[in-house]
């Protein structure tokens, strides 16, 4: 299992644009894994972004859409993306220029690998 | 600390105090001094409840240090036990003048991560206040009785519980 997640976060981080990834304790917001460029919190990002995933999961439930699968809050200076994979998050921090659709992808693909 | 000392030290920590309720969604929270002296508390509406959490959260962060010395694992940044249904984070506030104990009790509405992330700026904060800033006396074993009802009547008469 380690190894696997070792390999997601890796393949993750070496794609343009993306300054770190992370993969995080969904319930307690921790870090399990990261590789995150200097100068990002990685415990605050982590705390935040799995709090904000599962209230906008326990939205998206409410309203009878289902579990969300994959969150992108986009801002100023890039985005961060969070992809559902059950008991862990997978959690990429973006730079503007980042190729969205294969960040997008390759944080599937991680959520999926880690299931 | 004397009970001269508690009226500004307890008006000091009201604001960090509400700061970190708000932002960490705990239900419960407690803020004491080494001793067990309360200081400041959100949550509890009887003052025995307060008591008891007081005293046994003192305790249990002296056991913590002890062992702490006794493993080398030198200092401690918190104590957390996770329940099914609440759980339970206990660490301390590190300032210049003298030590605090936090005690947080928090449910679903929030998580670990949340609250440690929280609890760091509130520690930053304290450890700032002017309050804080030089050798705080400690109580005397003879007014140490004296000086925890004073503590414990004030946060329970100044800070109206309300929920998160």
């Amino acid at each position: 299992m380690s190894d696997l997640i070792s390999e997601a976060v890796n393949r993750l981080s070496r794609v343009h644009g993306v300054r770190g990834a992370m993969i995080v304790e969904t319930e307690a917001g921790l870090p399990i894994l990261a590789e995150l460029t200097e100068g990002i919190d990685g415990s605050a990002v982590a705390a935040l972004a799995s709090s904000l995933f599962r209230r906008t999961d326990q939205a998206a439930i409410n309203a009878e859409f289902g579990a969300v699968s994959i969150m992108q809050l986009e801002a100023d200076g890039g985005h961060v993306i969070v992809s559902n994979a059950g008991d862990v998050l997978v959690v990429v921090i973006a730079e503007k220029i980042a190729q969205l659709g294969l960040v997008r992808l390759e944080a599937h693909r991680a959520a999926e690998a880690l299931r | 600390m004397r009970q001269s000392d508690l009226p500004r030290i307890i008006a000091a920590l009201k604001l960090p105090l509400e700061d970190f309720v708000r932002e960490s969604r705990v239900r419960i929270v407690l803020l004491i001094s080494g001793a067990g002296q309360v200081l400041a508390q959100h949550g509890f509406t009887r003052s025995y409840e307060v008591m008891n959490v007081a005293s046994l959260a003192a305790a249990a962060t002296a056991a913590a240090g002890a062992l702490a010395q006794m493993t080398d694992a030198r200092r401690w940044t918190h104590m957390h036990q996770a329940g099914k249904e609440q759980q339970l984070f206990i660490a301390p506030v590190r300032t210049p003048g003298v030590d605090l104990i936090l005690v947080a009790i928090f449910d679903r509405e929030t998580s670990l991560g949340i609250v440690q992330l929280f609890f760091d700026r509130l520690g930053r904060t304290v450890s700032g206040l002017p309050e804080f800033q030089q050798r705080l006396e400690q109580a005397t074993q003879q007014s140490f009785e004296r000086d925890l009802e004073a503590g414990l009547q004030r946060v329970l008469t100044d800070n109206t519980p309300s929920e998160g």
